[in-house]
């Protein structure tokens, strides 16, 4: 291989990943801000949103044959950010304070959808509670339009139990 | 010496009063270890999931860990998690299959019924110690099955498992009848925490009363979703089921795996459902099957099983650590052998409602968190009001407290008379 392949080699692969920590950055700023229908806006119509139980393996655990804590089609994430807007959400009102931290961010691209692996702790403080949420995300990402959108978003907790937090109220 | 637990309970009057410090008070919490967690039978398990001999799972039960086992025979063993020697927990695994297991310690191993199997460096204790009954895994003091169900209790004495259940025993039939195969735990365990008293949940789990308001938003879900909403009205009754477990049964709008159709689930899920519902008939009749189609019920087994058999059906346990803290752990129980359709559904609408990352369980979570915060208020404003639906004739609404105060006179009972 000569050294101008392997540079545009190297080139491409941080270009993929530089795109992809663009997108899951701006996601994260979304999610914090609570710009809801922004952050919903970056899915695409048949996207899936899940949430797995800490006692499965999340990577490969499948919602249709084990229980999840969130299961999301396109449809009922729609409603769960309609749902967040409502003052009856009562445990998002007042609504939380958040702060995503999004690191080591890999990306690799498989035919038409990219998979990337990111680790996250996601803060979550409200009146006397302050609690953090620590995994990774699993991300498909297609492009559509020539923006990457999300196809499917894992996110795997990387904790032994829900122990304090008892809810995800919040979007991770 | 009793505890003088303060509830008034005043029929004539229509007044049911519990004093908030049976949620905050440090001594009625050791009260409660000591007169009901260590006196009732308590859920361990479902046999579903000990598949075969050699199966275990370790699990925290009234605060004392537990490893449920299978041993070669097949056989169902409650053993207590601690090495005899020092008392390190022998098994630190949450689930697998093993024929032995090795204090990671000092190397002593034990069968799946707790016999010592192996003991290194024997030579240094004498002849006949290592058959010694103190150096082998305790059992549980009890444990029985009901069905599938698995309970223990911490007391050597009792009246038997079936006696304590009561009527609740027949909804635990009810739920087994679903299928002619039995039923099964899925895998995935939804384990959390709130921080509030148990006591509350309890409440909270067969409240039938906070619906409109606290899930609100659930409800709205339910219409925003094309054909989410079947035809049947919320409405339904609360029956006392004996002993302190009691339950609210009722119609609800919500699809029902088991075997009520919505809509949403299209004319290919309709015929599947008509095929459930009709070999529920001809297996059990049509009252049987129409009560077990048809009908949701929120059940508590007193002190704190609850088995809502609703648009899913969930078990679920919790034990407190604290006057406000509990753990919380929470299981989908489904048909053995439904077919992967209505599995699929079952799941999905499971966690529709119910969970930690639901569109209900959060604002109930919220709810209990912030009556025990608001507790701390103290001063004259020291009593909960559980009376609704007293005064009034015939049977108790299910959106009533009637099932609360069977649960609370049972708590009463319970520490009142305790060591009396």
């Amino acid at each position: 291989m000569t050294t101008s392949t392997m540079d545009r080699k190297l080139d491409d692969a941080l270009l993929l990943r530089l795109r992809v920590e663009d997108l899951l950055y701006h996601e994260a700023d979304l999610i914090d801000r609570w710009q809801l229908e922004e952050w919903f806006a970056l899915f695409t119509e048949d996207a899936h949103y899940y949430v797995p139980p800490s006692d499965v393996d999340g990577d490969t655990a499948d919602p249709e044959t084990s229980l999840f804590y969130i299961v999301d089609d396109h449809v009922r994430l729609r409603e769960r950010i309609v749902r967040l807007g409502k003052i009856g959400a009562h445990s998002e009102h007042p609504r939380s304070k958040l702060r995503h931290l999004v690191t080591n961010v890999r990306a690799h691209r498989d035919g038409d959808i990219i998979h990337s692996r990111a680790s996250f702790i996601v803060s979550r403080a409200k009146d006397i509670t302050h609690d953090l949420f620590v995994g990774h995300y699993l991300h498909e990402l297609v492009e559509r339009d020539g923006q990457l959108k999300i196809q499917k978003k894992t996110c795997v907790l990387d904790m032994e139990a829900l122990r304090p937090h008892a809810r995800i109220s919040i979007l991770l | 010496m009793g505890v003088e637990t303060g509830i008034i309970n005043d029929k004539d009057a229509a007044r049911f009063l519990v004093p908030r410090r049976a949620f905050t008070d440090r001594g009625v919490f050791e009260a409660e270890y000591k007169a009901i967690f260590d006196n009732c039978w308590l859920y361990l398990g479902h046999a579903s999931e000990l598949p075969e001999p050699g199966s275990f799972l370790t699990r925290t039960v009234a605060r004392r860990p537990v490893l449920f086992t299978r041993d070669k025979d097949g056989e169902y063993n409650a053993l207590l998690n601690a090495c005899p020697h020092r008392g390190a927990l022998v098994c630190r695994e949450r689930h697998g299959k093993s024929r032995a297991f090795m204090c990671m310690y000092h190397g002593w191993t034990f069968g799946s019924d707790g016999h010592l199997m192996t003991l290194p460096g024997s030579s240094g204790y004498p002849k006949g110690f290592k058959t010694d009954p103190q150096k082998q895994m305790v059992h549980v003091p009890r444990m029985e099955r009901f069905g599938d169900f698995f309970f223990i209790s911490f007391a050597k004495d009792g009246e038997d498992l079936a006696t304590y259940l009561a009527d609740a025993g027949d909804i635990l039939n009810l739920l087994s009848e679903q299928s002619p195969q039995g039923m099964e735990i899925i895998g995935g365990t939804q384990e959390y925490a709130i921080r509030g008293n148990w006591k509350l949940l309890a409440e909270n789990s067969f409240d039938g009363y906070h619906a409109a308001c606290n899930h609100s938003t659930y409800l709205e879900y339910l219409g925003n979703t094309k054909g989410a909403l079947g035809v049947d009205p919320l409405k339904g009754e609360a029956i006392d089921l004996g002993h302190g477990h009691a339950m609210v049964e009722y119609t609800a709008p919500w699809g029902r795996p088991v075997a009520n159709w919505v809509p949403l689930w299209g004319e290919e899920g309709k015929k599947e459902i008509d095929g459930v519902y009709n070999e529920l008939e001809s297996r059990l009749g049509a009252d049987r099957a129409q009560r077990i189609a048809k009908k949701s019920r929120n059940m508590v087994i007193f002190p704190n099983l609850v088995i809502n058999d609703v648009m899913a059906v969930t078990v679920r346990t919790f034990f407190p650590t604290a006057p406000d803290y509990m753990e919380i752990n929470a299981w989908a129980i489904a048909p053995v052998g439904e077919s992967e359709w209505r599995r699929k559904f079952r799941l999905y609408n499971f966690t529709e409602f119910l969970g930690p990352g639901g569109f209900a369980t959060p604002d109930d979570v919220e709810a209990i968190e912030k009556c025990q915060q608001g507790y701390a208020v103290g001063g004259d404003a020291q009593y909960n009001d559980i009376s609704k639906g007293m005064a009034r004739e015939g049977v108790p609404s299910f959106d009533d407290e009637a099932q609360m105060r069977a649960f609370w006179v049972e708590w009463d009972r319970r520490l009142s008379e305790y060591g009396a």
